[in-house]
């Protein structure tokens, strides 16, 4: 049945693997058991995904209740093609290894790089005292 | 702590009466209350099962020391005593001092009226340990019925009195969401993140058949001081997962409050159909609540109540009712470590969940969806309400489970995604009803009485739509493809003012603000600057700042202009004058905003349009006014804007928007006059009037001639003074033509002006050949050819030579 056509709606995709990019960057992937008017999302079989690089690693999350406005965007995940990326998938430990790594290079590129500026006389106001919206 | 006072300063309206109501009938009647007029009247002996408790309360005193750190051991062994075994546990298990509990004392003071039980209760209320001790005996002796499904996701209660039971069985909510009832396996293990040494496991594990065990704490608030751990044991089969203590929220921090849970219960009884205090997504004890039966028509219930026992997760704990009861022991192995292993395994991501699970519910499945029917679980520790709900719910689920199995809705097209669904247990948790809840929230959401309006770009999108698959059809006549339409409801919307609640004769106003009524929270006072103080900067900035006012303003009177054609067509015979009328002075007031109109003078400098056209959204508006404005107007203010060309051309370096001007000039310039036409080219190249020597150099003209909508707008102009001249046969001799001095001049200025970076013009109109040759002789031309050909690196002599438009 086809519930309201033209418009965006999250009935039609009731029980289906969605992934979800929330607002902290998290990737969830789950099974879309419930929705609402707010598009609260209940996920089931929640998997989060973390990607570094070409390799990714999914920690298992069980039942994830998302509140709708944390959500940037999600889309339907075609059960045939999922497997088929180029990317790697490898352990939780590694991954999370390998995101700590990644975080750490950010932060020193992050800090050379104001210290360049600072040195220049320039200075950028960091993220989190500026207004996120 | 804080819970259980809490539970006491709520309301126990509907629990005193529940209690109460064989003797006081006078009292306010709980229609809803199940124990009085629905199922708990007649078929829970909630009296009887409050005997027993009583007993094996009094049987379970310390005991509770010689179990800790049983752990799992203890949990194989649930079945394997007997009551003989059982009584000897709990009469270790129960401490003495236990009635000291203020908790318990105000427990048992609370119902004075119990039953008629021997030896009976209502003697002494301050004779705590006898009290109870009473009560539990009866419950040992009788056998225990079933449980139902959904109490496996509730947590042990203690049945010290119904009060206590009551309340207790609201504030327990395991530290997980380990409901059985939806989206997780049916809980059999600890659950995750349970601590690993429980002191209630034990106990639970020592329980038979007929026993559960709640328990309180270890002494870690004031008021349990001292106080080791209390278990009591309630009629109730086994409940695998670890008691969780009811009132502390320190290990358990997401129960909800007490007061959510009465309310909730309340609130849907109440029947408002979406309670605003019922949140989307319950916390498994509400759920559970929910499920319970309950006397209500569905549609008091909100959809958001649901909770659906799927027949699969059902069964395996269901299992465990009649095996427990035949105290088959081993039976309950294999399911334990089963789910245990299902949750300590982390369930891929891949689906499906079915062929994850353990294979020891699977056997149990189709042997117990047939005894479903038959439970008769002994839910005498709930609360009334929930308890109805969970009756309620459960025949519901059993109706549902036979038809909705398998069935849903079925997006997929290809089979193995149709395998997944048919394959897929947790398939439609979300009823078709509640689809159909949101659904109709969203559709209510879409309605409006000027879709138009609200909602512009959807309507115009499927109205492109519409007219391309009309086209289609026309042209390829296959069968006519039907795209559903969305159909929104047109509803007369209905202006609400929104006056806060004033009573009368009151002094002072209600300090309540809500979204509607909000409270002013800042003064602001505005003042207006005085002249003197403003610099130089400050005049330039005001002046933009009126100047993108105005130009907001008359982009709003576009907007509606544009719109009248809609409205004329849609609007009734009377009303069209008024419309015409209404568009007409649209339309002027919109050409004295561009031109600047000022009273009692003539048409005042081009300042003021000038400054319009130096910003990019005043350009594109004045690009969709020319088209409304009558001939004069337009031409007027095309003279203006080629007056003015280089200061426009040199403030639209960054934008490039005023080549969007082209076509709606080009446009005009086919209504205009020869004469006007003549003299938009002098001002166009800026060229000296009359018979004066012409300057040595022509900044104008070459400012013109180097951007490429200066350019172009000469061109088209002399293609059109062109048109004019060979069309007009009479002016062909007339040598006093305006137009052919004009073009003189300009073809002079033309071959004078270097060639340094002409730009490229947009459109190059065909009969410029023929223009010029009429006014040069042929070196000349090849000169103007050249000089045009440079331009475009070799392009425009083909263009020349081979009329072609770009």
């Amino acid at each position: 049945m086809n519930y309201m056509p033209g418009t965006a709606s999250l009935i039609e995709d009731i029980d289906k693997k969605h992934l979800v990019l929330l607002r902290d960057g998290r990737t969830l992937i789950g099974f879309l058991r419930s929705i609402d008017q707010f598009a609260n999302l209940v996920l089931h079989q929640t998997v989060e995904r973390i990607h570094v690089g070409k390799k990714y690693g999914d920690i298992p999350r069980g039942i994830f209740v998302v509140r709708g406005e944390n959500v940037v965007l999600l889309g339907e995940i075609d059960l045939e093609k999922e497997s088929d990326t180029p990317l790697q998938q490898v352990s939780i430990e590694e991954i999370l290894e390998e995101q700590r790594a990644e975080q750490q290079a950010k932060l020193e590129a992050e800090k050379l790089k104001v210290q360049a500026l600072k040195d220049r006389g320039l200075s950028i106001p960091r993220a989190d005292t500026l207004d996120e919206y | 702590m804080f819970r259980y006072e809490s539970l006491e300063d709520c309301p126990l309206d509907e629990d005193e009466d529940a209690f109460q109501g064989l003797g006081e009938e006078d009292e306010e009647i709980d229609q809803f209350n199940d124990d009085t007029f629905g199922s708990g009247a007649v078929d829970d002996d909630w009296q009887e099962a409050h005997e027993r408790l009583a007993e094996l309360e009094e049987k379970l005193p310390s005991a509770v020391n010689e179990q800790t750190g049983n752990g799992e051991r203890d949990e194989m062994d649930l079945l394997g005593d007997h009551e003989e075994n059982l009584a000897e546990r709990l009469s270790k298990m129960v401490i003495e001092n236990e009635l000291e509990d203020p908790a318990i004392m105000r427990a048992v003071q609370t119902r004075p009226v119990l039953q008629p039980q021997p030896g009976s209760l209502n003697s002494s209320i301050w004779d705590g340990s006898e009290v109870l001790r009473r009560i539990r005996g009866p419950l040992l002796a009788q056998e225990m019925p079933t449980v139902s499904v959904l109490e496996y996701a509730l947590p042990q209660r203690p049945p010290q009195g119904p009060e206590d039971d009551r309340d207790l069985s609201e504030r327990a909510l395991p530290r997980r969401s380990t409901s059985p009832v939806i989206g997780s396996p049916p809980v059999r293990a600890v659950p995750i993140g349970t601590p690993p040494k429980q002191v209630a496991v034990p106990s639970f594990n020592q329980q038979p058949v007929q026993s559960c065990s709640i328990d309180f704490p270890p002494p870690e608030t004031s008021s349990w001081k001292g106080r080791p751990m209390w278990k009591v044991l309630c009629p109730k089969p086994v409940h695998v997962r670890p008691p969780v203590p009811p009132r502390f929220p320190a290990p358990y921090g997401e129960r909800a409050p007490p007061d959510q849970l009465c309310g909730v219960p309340n609130s849907s009884l109440l029947g408002h159909p979406f309670p605003p205090s019922v949140p989307p997504v319950l916390s498994p004890l509400q759920r559970a609540q929910l499920l319970g039966g309950a006397q209500l028509q569905p549609g008091r219930m909100s959809p958001s109540q649901f909770a659906r026992v799927p027949g699969f997760v059902g069964s395996p704990l269901a299992a465990m009712n009649p095996k427990l009861l035949q105290g088959r022991v081993r039976q309950m192995l294999p399911p334990a470590p089963g789910f245990r292993a299902f949750f300590s395994a982390p369930p891929p991501a891949t689906p499906p969940p079915p062929q994850q699970h353990p294979p020891g519910p699977g056997p149990h499945l189709q042997n117990l969806r047939s005894q479903a029917p038959m439970f008769r679980p002994d839910t005498t520790h709930l609360h009334p309400q929930h308890r109805r709900l969970l009756h309620q719910r459960q025949q519901q689920s059993r109706n549902q489970h036979r038809n909705l199995n398998g069935a849903g809705d079925r997006g997929g097209h290809r089979s193995s995604h149709q395998d997944h669904i048919r394959k897929d247990p947790y398939a439609n948790l979300m009823l078709q009803r509640e689809k159909d809840w949101v659904s109709k929230i969203q559709m209510m959401q879409l309605q409006s009485t000027d879709p138009y309006l609200d909602d512009f770009y959807y309507q115009n999108y499927f109205e492109k739509l519409e007219k391309l698959s009309a086209a289609e059809e026309v042209q390829g006549d296959g069968p006519k493809k039907e795209r559903t339409k969305l159909i929104t409801p047109q509803v007369a919307k209905l202006e609400h003012t929104y006056k806060p609640v004033q009573f009368e004769g009151s002094l002072g106003k209600l300090t309540v603000s809500s979204v509607n009524n909000p409270r002013k929270m800042i003064d602001a006072v505005v003042t207006s600057r005085s002249e003197d103080d403003e610099t130089k900067e400050k005049q330039v900035r005001d002046k933009r700042r009126k100047t993108l006012f105005i130009i907001e303003k008359t982009y709003s009177l576009l907007l509606d202009v544009e719109d009248y054609e809609r409205r004329y067509l849609l609007s009734l015979e009377d009303e069209r004058p008024a419309l015409m009328d209404e568009r007409k002075h649209k339309i002027c007031c919109m050409y004295d905003n561009l031109r600047g109109k000022l009273p009692g003078q003539e048409r005042p400098s081009d300042d003021h349009f000038v400054q319009i056209m130096c910003i990019r959204k005043g350009k594109r508006m004045v690009a969709r006014i020319l088209p409304f404005l009558s001939t004069e107007q337009a031409a007027d203010i095309l003279m203006t804007t080629a007056r003015n060309l280089p200061f426009l051309i040199k403030k639209d370096a960054q934008d490039e928007v005023l080549p969007c001007l082209l076509s709606p000039f080009s446009l005009l310039l086919y209504h205009l006059p020869p004469v006007t036409v003549a003299s938009l080219l002098q001002q166009l190249m800026s060229l000296p009037q009359g018979t004066a020597a012409p300057a040595p150099s022509n900044p104008h003209l070459s400012t013109v001639l180097q951007s490429k909508f200066g350019l172009s707008l000469l061109l088209v102009v002399l293609s059109r003074g062109e048109d004019l001249q060979s069309s007009d046969p009479a002016s062909e001799s007339a040598q006093s033509n305006p137009w052919t001095e004009v073009m003189f001049v300009a073809t002079r200025e033309l071959l004078r002006i270097p060639q340094t970076g002409l730009a490229k013009p947009i459109s190059i109109p065909t009969n410029l050949v023929s223009l010029f040759s009429r006014y040069v002789d042929r070196q000349k031309l090849n000169l103007l050819e050249t000089k045009l050909q440079k331009e475009e690196k070799g392009e425009s002599m083909d263009i020349l030579v081979q009329p072609c438009s770009e």
